[in-house]
């Protein structure tokens, strides 16, 4: 039952607030409330972060900077209008629905650490760095998530920003599988970022959503790719690599069984669609 | 505590507890028009507009509203226009998802947004399960005007 509602402008106001209240953050909600409701959180305390002093979203160098209370449709506007990150946009708009995106945070999606979430998969992808306040930590996403729901938070502290690397010249593939086209949490996703050279790879990113308790990211197995000529054989190499780390789950969505084909064959897809191996009717 | 909100272009002052989440606040104060669906975000149903723009009123508190404006289907004159054609095209068998549906398409209506592609894709949120999308489709091709 909720009994205090603040709302800090400042960033010790806001950590002071979480230290002694131990309340929950509310920036969109739509995460917070299905929580609330199911009874996993459990708090008398709400502290809503919008009308914290924050800054914009921002490119400073070459960094994108998404701050806390940004929504995913201010993100897709920003992408659209600075020509930015455009392959962003491919992964934000499969988020949620309309409605969800003016409401719904990337920050909060990355705070929640769910190995489903779209943006936390876009967040590896882009080797994003985590900006925790106030004690002005700095950490690569893949070092803040620890497991699904398990994030490197200190009770004073909350997630003020997120930096994503901004990237030209790459080609880019993300596809969620799922059981309908709106509203889907994924069965399983892959995004994949490449950059060729001369039909070699010059930088190659592959991140797995929902089949493994975190994203699923091998930035070795990715080191070893470069320099190797593009064709079938590789991307079948990487297919089954990447199927050995997985450790997906069987739940509502899919069975454990399923989802190891998926990584497989997603994999297969994406080297098709990207080198335009399908056949066209 | 007291908010102060703008609803339907009317200041108001509204009590509320730390607890309250819009859409109840809304309905309490007699705006009947929206409605609780899945409670989670992901109907549709309960859609109204926050500053001009859709948001499911299930998963916002009544606190954050305060300072802003909220538009509700009793504060769209074209509401009853797409009411009128959504019945003639029999897509109201229930009706209970309309509110929402006709919040957002009058939305769509606002954006200039013709083509019936975009206009599905703007649309996913809002589910029906009773009715089905043919006769909504049909009508809301209509209200926009849709190219073919």
């Amino acid at each position: 039952m909720i009994k205090n509602y603040f709302r800090p402008k400042t960033i010790d106001e806001l950590s002071e607030l979480k230290l002694k209240t131990k309340g929950y953050l509310f920036s969109g909600g739509t995460d917070l409330f299905v929580k609330l409701r199911a009874g996993t959180i459990d708090t008398d305390t709400v502290i809503d972060t919008k009308y914290l002093n924050s800054r914009k979203i921002e490119i400073t160098g070459n960094k994108l900077f998404i701050p806390i209370n940004a929504t995913y449709s201010e993100l897709r506007m920003f992408i659209k209008q600075n020509n930015v990150n455009n392959m962003l946009e491919n992964i934000v708009k499969t988020i949620g629905s309309p409605m969800i995106r003016n409401r719904g945070t990337p920050v909060g999606n990355i705070s929640n650490a769910s190995p489903a979430g779209d943006f936390v998969l876009a967040s590896y992808l882009f080797n994003a760095q985590v900006i925790i306040e106030p004690t002005s930590r700095k950490l690569p996403v893949k070092n803040f998530i620890k497991g699904p729901g398990k994030i490197d938070l200190r009770e004073n502290e909350f997630v003020y920003g997120i930096e994503l690397e901004i990237l030209n010249d790459y080609k880019f593939y993300f596809e969620k599988v799922g059981r309908r086209n709106a509203m889907i949490i994924s069965i399983a996703s892959l995004g994949l970022l490449l950059k060729e050279k001369d039909n070699k790879i010059k930088d190659i990113r592959i991140a797995f959503g929902s089949v493994a308790p975190y994203i699923l990211r091998d930035e070795n197995l990715e080191k070893s790719l470069i320099g190797e000529t593009i064709n079938e054989e590789l991307f079948k190499h990487i297919a089954i690599e990447y199927q050995k780390l997985s450790s997906p789950i069987t739940d509502v969505r899919a069975t454990k069984e399923y989802r190891k084909s998926l990584v497989h064959n997603l994999v297969i897809k994406a080297y098709n669609n990207l080198f335009e191996k399908v056949v066209k009717e | 505590m007291k908010i102060n909100v703008t609803i339907n272009n009317e200041k108001k002052e509204l009590e509320i507890a730390p607890d309250d989440i819009l859409l109840d606040v809304l309905r309490r104060y007699g705006y009947h028009s929206v409605r609780r669906g899945c409670d989670t975000g992901m109907c549709g149903i309960c859609t109204v507009l926050l500053d001009g723009k859709p948001v499911p009123s299930c998963s916002i508190f009544a606190a954050r509203v305060d300072g802003h404006e909220i538009t509700t289907v009793e504060g769209l004159p074209e509401a009853k226009e797409l009411a009128k054609i959504l019945a003639e095209e029999g897509a109201d068998q229930c009706g209970f998802c309309s509110p929402g549906l006709i919040v957002n398409t009058v939305y769509l209506k606002k954006l200039k947004i013709k083509k019936i592609e975009e206009v599905k894709i703007k649309l996913i949120g809002n589910l029906c399960r009773c009715t089905g999308y043919v006769g909504q489709h049909r009508a809301i091709e209509k209200f926009l005007g849709v190219e073919k």
